[in-house]
Parts: structure tokens; sequence; C-alpha cells
């Protein structure tokens, strides 16, 4: 029997190296710990992804049900790694159903989380109920179909969008000092959504510098000014309030340009949050002995390979998100290189 | 009571009271002074949106504030470092009006070298956007309109009166409205040049082509400045001309 290998989660990276492995003939197990596969963006039903503005459903489904229907994947739902013994080539692997495996090599794609903004109290998020996060907005999106305050289901009349809530921020400790790499992208694109779908809302993006970079600089961040009228103002958002006056928030900063102090009433606010390695992350990295960045706990590649998804042990790669932020595409990337290094590793004979 | 740190604190944001009453108390001597915070409360984005939806503005919503094309501005590099092409837009498409009122004074300085608008990474026609703006803040009277547009209207004004370009009486005219004491013929009421208060760098500007002009040349113009010519058959052709002019606006403004 050919050795077989272990894919530790069921989202964009560890589906894209399923899927590859299944489609080599190699025989892999898929463990996630969730009960659904697709991972964040199908959990939290993102509404469009970037770059290409496609559904979740179009992108990921695909790998879905491509892993589902591979008789050389075996998917196992709400299952974790509890422990790992042996050497490179033969991991033996015990999972929290009770399974033991026996595996040659070991692909880690246990991503990220989104940060948690109540952690940062002085933007009013849990106290002002039109003080909402750009997942809640997405969910909206995806889920109602429309745009309205929380406060009373009405139609806002200007939308702030707070940038690197939770990222690039030491006072949080060292933990969220990384910049997020899909905020300032999503921003410009829900920016467009709004108002392509309601041309008299007034949506304002608060930066400190905008980083869509590469290829997204046109569609995230041009277009959305050029063709959609979003407009940028550069000061980072110290504190929300709400004024009873008039049931509006209040955005207080520094207009960095202007070099004023302001508060401008808003009606709807979308912090914009940064990812933090996820809990399984840093669970898989205890019980594997992986490297970690010693400040934000992400997955770091070994020091002697030039390969981002090579791991300090070997025979264990590491793909997407668990080694910081990273975007849907290259998450799906890096776990079709890791499929082809993991199936090289164990010296699969592959099926043509 | 003394201001600290001064310089911070513009003029306009002072309030000072002779007698200063809070809930009928006299707290006068004391507190007899307001500072008005300099917090932005608000943006006017219906200022911004005339900008943006007019032909000429609507390459403003491309600006990325690269401050390429103040940069290359002669106005902000060697005469007024306020005069700043990049800032005007980012306070226009705000609508901090009365941040751009700050600048009044320096606003029409622009002297359409055009450097900006071809110089510019991401296509804003600088010039243009920037005439917007000015146009937008006088017809709202936000902002006196251009100086030069006053000797505009003098000198059309001169034009049609008699179908011609008279020196004399333009120029002295200019001179009068400035303040200058010009002397005037009793009969016309016109103004006889140099006879009454002449500004220094005037005469210098007159003295030195006079010397080098062919005398019959210097005897027509004292003439034309005396006697006032017109154009002949000027009355009939100015009363069309003042009516398709003031058809069009063109006397307006």
């Amino acid at each position: 029997m050919s050795k077989s290998v272990l894919v530790i989660g069921g989202g964009p990276a560890g589906l894209a190296a399923a899927r590859a492995l299944g489609r080599l003939g190699v025989p892999t197990i898929l463990i996630e710990k969730d009960g659904q596969l697709g991972g964040n963006p199908i959990k939290n039903h993102y509404h469009t992804l970037i770059p290409r503005k496609l559904k979740p459903s179009q992108v990921i489904g695909p790998y879905i049900r491509d892993v589902e229907q591979n008789p050389n994947v075996k998917v196992l739902l709400n299952t974790e790694l509890t422990a790992c013994e042996g050497e490179p080539g033969s991991y033996k692997v015990s999972l929290s159903n009770g399974e033991k495996h026996e595996v040659g090599a070991i692909i880690v794609a246990t991503g990220f989380e989104h940060f948690d903004p109540r952690r940062k109290g002085e933007l009013g998020y849990g106290l002002y109920p039109d003080v909402i996060t750009n997942l809640e907005l997405e969910k909206m999106f995806s889920q109602e179909g429309k745009l309205y305050r929380p406060s009373n289901g009405q139609l806002p009349k200007r939308v702030a969008f707070v940038f690197c809530v939770g990222s690039r921020d030491r006072q949080l400790g060292v933990t969220n000092v990384h910049c997020c790499r899909y905020g300032c992208a999503l921003s410009g694109l829900q920016g467009m959504e709004i108002r392509e779908h309601y041309p008299d809302v007034d949506v304002f993006c608060y930066y400190m510098d905008v980083r869509t970079y590469g290829t997204w600089e046109y569609p995230f961040y041009w277009a959305p000014q050029e063709q959609y009228g979003v407009r940028y103002v550069r000061g980072r958002i110290a504190e929300i309030t709400y004024s009873p006056a008039d049931g509006r928030l209040r955005v207080k900063h520094e207009d960095t340009i202007v070099q004023r102090p302001a508060e401008v009433p808003m009606d709807l606010v979308v912090l914009v949050l940064g990812m933090e390695p996820s809990s399984g992350t840093k669970k898989v990295a205890k019980i594997l002995g992986l490297a970690q960045d010693p400040d934000s706990q992400f997955l770091i590649p070994s020091e002697e390979s030039g390969s981002n998804i090579v791991s300090n042990k070997p025979g264990i790669f590491i793909a997407g998100a668990c080694k910081g932020p990273i975007d849907i595409e290259s998450s799906f990337s890096e776990g079709e290189a890791a499929a082809a290094e993991a199936a090289a590793f164990i010296g699969a004979k592959v099926a043509v | 009571m003394a201001i600290h740190e001064r310089s911070l604190v513009e003029p306009e944001r002072i309030l000072r009271k002779e007698r200063l009453v809070v809930d009928g108390v006299d707290v006068s001597g004391d507190w007899n002074l307001i500072i008005l915070p300099r917090v932005i409360n608000d943006y006017d984005l219906d200022f911004a949106k005339e900008i943006i939806n007019s032909p000429d503005g609507k390459t403003i919503n491309q600006c990325y504030q690269c401050s390429y094309c103040t940069a290359s501005c002669p106005v902000h590099n060697y005469w007024d470092e306020r005069y700043n092409p990049r800032h005007f837009i980012y306070l226009a498409r705000l609508g901090l009006i009365d941040e751009l009122q700050k600048r009044a004074d320096v606003m029409w300085r622009c002297v359409s070298c055009h450097k900006c608008t071809h110089r510019c990474p991401k296509g804003v026609l600088v010039e243009e956007v920037l005439k917007v703006i000015l146009r937008t803040m006088a017809k709202k009277g936000l902002i006196d309109e251009y100086p030069s547009k006053k000797f505009d209207k003098f000198f059309t004004e001169s034009v049609l009166e008699y179908g011609r370009i008279e020196d004399g009486e333009l120029l002295f005219g200019w001179i009068e409205k400035q303040g200058y004491k010009v002397f005037k013929d009793p009969i016309l009421k016109k103004p006889i040049p140099f006879l009454g208060e002449t500004p220094e760098w005037l005469k210098q500007l007159t003295i030195k082509p006079i010397k080098s002009m062919n005398i019959g040349f210097l005897v027509l113009n004292a003439k034309h400045m005396l006697f006032h010519p017109r154009t002949k058959n000027w009355s009939r052709f100015k009363q069309v001309l003042r009516k398709v002019m003031q058809e069009e606006g063109a006397l307006s403004h």
C-alpha cells in the first residue's frame, strides 16, 4: 500500500492540496474541524471575492465538489489532529474521532481568524449597533441582499470604512503589527458595490496608506475613486461616538492632510478587520513542533528553503493563511504547490 | 487673558468680549476670551458634487494626492507655498470650504503654465479643475471674483463706448479707480493725462517710449487723448453690440 498524505484544514489551501493529491492518485485524508468544507469564505458568507469579483460558491464550490467526489480523498469533518509521533515519512497521527493513521507527509492549511474588534473598545463595536465589521457587511450583501443601518433598518446616507482595525497596531501587543493585505482592496470593492446599487450613499475610506498592491491597484483603488466616487480621507479613526441628538455616529480622527481634528457624522461605520492565526494553527504548531513567528504566532517557513511552503520539519508542508495574511487565489496555488511537494516527498507513483 | 502658544491660534478663532455673562453671572475679566475649536464638523458634499458633476471638474476624482502637481507648480515654489493645487483638490473634494477660503488671497494666482496638467500621473486636468473650484466658489459668493476681472470690465466698457482702445482714458480712468487724484477737464469730465497725480512707475514707463517716438505719432496721440475720437457710426453699432453681449451674459460678470 502506498503512503498517504494528511491535509489539515478544509479551507481554500487545504481543498486545493487535497484536490491536487487526489488527482495525482495519492491517498489523502482531509480533516476539517468545522462541519463543512470551504473555510472562512463559506463559513462567514463572503459575498464577492477579490480579485475576480466572483462568488465563493463559484470559486470554492468546484474544489469542494472535486474533493468530495474523488475516491482517493477521504474527508473527515468535525475532526481535529490530537497527536503526532514518528519519523518523517511515517508520521503516526491520532485524530479527535479516535482514528489513527500512518501518513508519509502532512500539509498544514489551518488558516486564520478574523480579528475581534471588541478588543478596540474606542471604536464602539458591540456598543453602537451601526458600527459593524466588514464581515457583517459581506453577510448583509450575501444573505439579505440590501444595505441598511442595523439600528433602524433604514438606508444609511453615509458609510465610513475604518481601515486597519486589528492590523499594524502595537497597542494590541506584538501579535498584530502585520498588515492584513486584503482590507484595502475589499473596502474598495465593497465601496464600489454600495455606490453601484445606492448611488446616493456617500462612501468614505479612512486610511493611513492604501495597500492595494500589485495588479490590485487599478481595480480596487483607482476604480472606486474614479468610476464610483468613493472618497478617501487620510487619517486613522481614533474613536467612534454616538450623538443621541441626531442618532448618527461621529468618527473622530485627525485629517492628516488638512492637519485638523475632525468629528464627522456617519450613519454606518464598517470596521476593516485584520487577520490573526486561527486557534487551530496555534494548536497544530504545538503538536507538530512547527516554527512560529515569535510576534504574530503565524507559522514560518524553513530558513534553509527558499520556498515558503516548506516547514522546519521534513515532510510537513505549510500552505495558505496559517503563514500570514494571504488572498484566496494565492492560497489555492500554495495548496497545489504543497501537494506537489508532498507527493514528491513520499515518492508517490503518480497516476497518469 | 494672555493666550499661550499664540502662534498656533489663528486670529479668526479668537473671540474677545468686553463683558461675558454666563448664566447670569458676569465673568468678565477672567473669562472674556473664547478660542473657537478647529475641529472639522462636517463635509459640504453638495459643493463637492457640483465640482465633480461639472464637465471640466470630473477628473478631480482621479487625484490620489501624490503632489506631483504642487512640486511642479511655479506659483507654489517661487511665490507662495500656500498656493497648493494638490491641497485645493483635496479640500474641494470633501467640501472643506472654510479651509479653501483661508487661501482666497492666493487662489487666483495660477499662471496657467499647465505643468501640473501635463505631468499628473493620474490624468487629472489640474489647471481646469482649479478653475472650476474657483468658479464654483465665486458663483456661491464664497470668494471674491478674480481681481483682474475688474480691469477687464473697465476695458470692455471703454471699448464699447468709443469702438476703440482709448489709451489716455483707459489708463488714467483705471488709475483714478486705484485711488489717485486725476485731473479732469471741466467740460467732458474726462481725465487729462499727467496733469493730476501720476504714479511714479507710470511716469517712468511713459517717458522712455516718448523719447523715441515719431513726432507726428506723438501729436496724434496727444490729440486723441484730449478729444476722445470715436469710430465712425459707432453709436448704432454700440447698441447692437451691447444688446448681444447682454443676451449672452458677457456683460453681467
